[in-house]
């Protein structure tokens, strides 16, 4: 009899497995089948928010960089769309270390339905991991088509930007007030100068705070070396993918050399903190705020972050980068990270996302709230920016068409990581410390490096 | 015979060969599968990578050789490599301070428990956490300035310990010190342990010193257990990654072989270079690991082994003695 149970036993188990196994694979062909069905035409200026697609019911699953909203602010904002969309739900997951991680998680497929897209998917590969949110020309009635550049390809965006972030320096107004710097700084010697003042002048003992030991914080300074210092929206790509020894001392102040020679004069002169290698970014926030450090070359976005951290919000303020083309100084603004829609997810999932992302640039209070502008055409610069009226924004174009890869394939290559590691702008902060490299040596190197990665890539010099 | 020609399925799958050979399989089966997915099916895949020019997303395309032709020209893989020298200089004070510490506290020492777990604490901590723990350690006016200040250092005169290019290395290898100490003590007192009591009773009653217990008692009887955490210090050594890629970010003269094989493949993208000095690390390791092995086999022996040296000593002597033996005959 118990052998006979043992035995009935096990045939029971063997058998569930076996059909619940059976069972698995058929739920995922019949899902691929219907993905094949019904093609997703949805596009985002298409949508009236809390008209269209009201019952729509998905579970969505939200990746994001912003850990530090997430329990909070994040949870209004789904409580307000949820008024509008009551069968949506939406989770967040922070991921701390955000850059690196979301790589590797795109590589799975199965890692949600909105994030934010990193800029590690070569173009040609946005449609394998994200859906389109539709044609640039279209979205361009509702959006500024500057600000869909970074992750359109062949005219179809992949990427809508959550905020646009200005370039520029976030300094303690007080400090600068004390010293006795009066205008802004429009040029770097001036910027120096009063870098120099505030020195001498106040207690501060740490005029520029390069938070170096950060290691981000250094790549933030590539953001500066196209719009800002050159005024040319171009520059991306004519003047440094293709153009030729693009680092070189222009004479005159502006360019890539003038930004790094910036730092390196700053760090050189004894204008940065004391020891770079133990410096501490959560720490830092209060003590711009306190007034212990004069200014930080941060974007736009960082300035809610500096205000918040201490009781002095109102001394914060923020300025363009100290370099005047022909008598006009510049901005550049460019996307913060964008949002992308899973192209594996369900259609519902997608619609629903669609309608999430849309309510997040255009009706929620992001973008001002983190520092910086929406994507919606002529939308106005907040507060914060008050200085910035009078200034150009630069956008940069997008790359033609068959060469949108070539700025990344030729700066992996190189591995001057710029915009991606900080190599360069770390580089100068070492050399200026250890005096051991000069400008003219380290901007030699970055040369050669950089013609050799255009070499590999056919680009010619006449 | 009948039986034969007419093949009984239950009656073979319940025969006693055939049930061991089953078992055996199915017990293997999870422990392999585990093993082959997540140890040697990446590792097979990583060595097929570093035949690529690739990136992690996107196309790739087959090079052949060239990725380990541009590890020996590129001149920063193999200089980074000699930053290993002071990780393998660091643990061999570790072990040297492992082996003081486990020897006293193999003995009846007042306290010895609580050493003990003091001494092993800082294994506990992650290593990340530890990294953190020693950037604020060495920033300017913190813990160690402060320390050194009371001893009656100035501030002034103080390097800056993360900062300076000639002891920034020092500053960062002295961590893994302190962090691997404890895990070697106890490595050695538990082997230490094992050796036979009556053996320093007797050493006592021949007066023998402290030095002298340790020098013929448990040296010889620990030899394989330090061996055996020499050969995993220095490899350790070679693949140093954590303390330096925390503490100074590779920033500053400090970027091991593995910090800048990380910044190859994560910052700019190169995923074929950076599995090729994976391939080459590894090369490099198995063979300074087979040589530590013929060195000790040769010198100090393996288990109950005698050394060659000494093997090779005596039957020299014996030769010799023969000789002299034979000579002697007919002289």
């Amino acid at each position: 009899m118990r052998k006979n149970f043992k035995r009935f036993l096990a045939m029971a188990l063997t058998g569930a497995m076996t059909l619940s196994l059976a069972a698995c694979g058929s739920k995922d062909e019949g899902k691929k089948e219907e993905k094949k069905d019904e093609e997703f035409t949805l596009t985002l200026d298409q949508i009236k928010l809390g008209e269209d697609h009201t019952n729509v019911k998905a579970d969505l699953k939200f990746l994001t960089h912003k850990t530090d909203r997430v329990d909070n602010k994040f949870q209004e904002y789904i409580k307000e769309f949820q008024k509008l969309y009551p069968n949506v739900n939406i989770e967040y997951e922070g991921i701390t270390d955000y850059a690196n991680d979301i790589t590797t998680r795109l590589t799975t497929g199965d890692w949600g339905d909105i994030c934010m897209v990193p800029t590690t998917v070569d173009k040609d590969e946005l449609e394998n991991y994200f859906v389109s949110f539709g044609d640039k020309s279209q979205l361009g009635s509702v959006y500024d088509a500057r600000f869909l550049n970074n992750f359109a390809y062949s005219d179809k965006v992949y990427g809508m930007p959550s905020m646009v972030n200005v370039q520029g320096i976030v300094y303690n107004k007080k400090v600068f007030d004390e010293a006795g710097v009066t205008t802004l700084p429009k040029t770097p010697d001036e910027f120096l100068e009063a870098l120099k003042k505030i020195k001498d002048n106040t207690k501060v003992a740490a005029p520029l705070y390069t938070n170096f030991a950060a290691d981000w914080t250094m790549n933030a300074w590539d953001a500066y070396i196209a719009g800002n210092a050159t005024g040319d929206a171009d520059f991306m790509h004519e003047g440094l993918t293709k153009g030729k020894n693009p680092f070189s001392d222009r004479g005159d102040q502006t360019g890539p050399y003038a930004v790094y020679n910036t730092l390196y004069e700053a760090v050189k002169r004894g204008l940065t903190e004391e020891d770079p290698t133990t410096t501490d970014w959560e720490g830092s926030k209060g003590m711009i705020n306190r007034g212990e450090i004069g200014c930080m070359v941060l974007g736009s976005w960082s300035i809610p972050q500096m205000k918040e951290s201490g009781d002095n919000p109102d001394d914060i303020a923020y300025m363009p980068f100290p370099i005047t083309v022909n008598g006009k100084q510049y901005a550049a603004a460019g996307p913060d990270y964008c949002y992308g829609i899973n192209v594996n997810s369900s259609n519902d999932q997608k619609t629903a996302a669609m309608c999430y992302i849309k309510w997040l640039i255009e009706k929620s209070d992001f973008a001002e709230f983190e520092g910086g502008i929406t994507a919606v055409s002529g939308a106005k610069l907040p507060d914060a920016l008050s200085s910035f009226e009078s200034i150009d924004l630069v956008v940069d174009n997008a790359a033609p068409a068959g060469e949108e890869t070539l700025f990344n394939d030729v700066n992996n290559d190189s591995e001057l990581g710029i915009n991606a590691s900080g190599a360069i702008p770390k580089e100068v902060l070492e050399a200026a410390t250890k005096g051991d490299k000069t400008m003219k040596d380290m901007v030699k190197e970055w040369n050669e490096k950089w013609t050799t990665a255009q070499e590999k890539h056919d680009i010619k010099h006449e | 015979m009948r039986e034969k020609g007419n093949f009984n399925f239950l009656r073979w799958i319940k025969s006693a060969k055939v049930n061991k050979v089953l078992c055996i399989i199915t017990f293997m089966l999870v422990p392999l599968t585990l093993l082959f997915v997540f140890t040697y099916l990446p590792f097979g895949k990583m060595i097929g990578f570093s035949f690529y020019d690739m990136k992690y997303i996107g196309n790739r395309e087959f090079v052949g050789l060239e990725n380990y032709l541009e590890v020996f020209t590129r001149d920063d893989c193999f200089r980074a490599l000699k930053l290993s020298l002071y990780y393998i200089g660091a643990s061999f004070i570790q072990l040297a301070l492992a082996l003081y510490f486990a020897s006293l506290l193999s003995f009846k020492t007042r306290g010895g428990g609580v050493f003990k777990g003091f001494m092993f604490f800082p294994y506990l901590v992650c290593g990340i956490a530890v990294g953190f723990i020693f950037k604020f350690f060495y920033t300017r006016g913190f813990v160690l300035d402060t320390v050194l200040q009371w001893c009656g250092f100035e501030l002034d005169n103080l390097p800056y310990w993360l900062r300076d290019t000639k002891i920034n290395n020092f500053s960062v290898a002295a961590t893994s010190i302190w962090r691997y100490m404890g895990q070697n003590m106890v490595l050695f007192i538990g082997a230490i342990m094992s050796v036979d009591a009556s053996l320093y009773e007797a050493a006592a009653i021949d007066g023998a010193s402290g030095w002298d217990k340790f020098k013929y008692i448990i040296f010889p009887s620990i030899k394989t257990i330090i061996v055996l955490n020499l050969i995993l210090s220095i490899t350790g050594s070679l693949s140093a990654f954590e303390p330096p890629y925390v503490i100074t970010g590779g920033n500053f003269g400090t970027g091991t072989y593995f910090v800048i094989m990380n910044k190859l493949a994560h910052e700019s993208q190169k995923v074929g270079l950076a599995s090729a000095m994976a391939v080459v690390l590894l090369v490099i390791i198995l063979v300074a690991t087979l040589l530590q092995k013929l060195f000790f086999r040769y010198f100090f022996g393996e288990g109950e082994e005698e050394a060659i040296r000494t093997v090779r000593k005596r039957k020299k002597k014996e030769a010799l003695e023969q000789q002299k033996m034979a000579n002697g005959g007919e002289v």
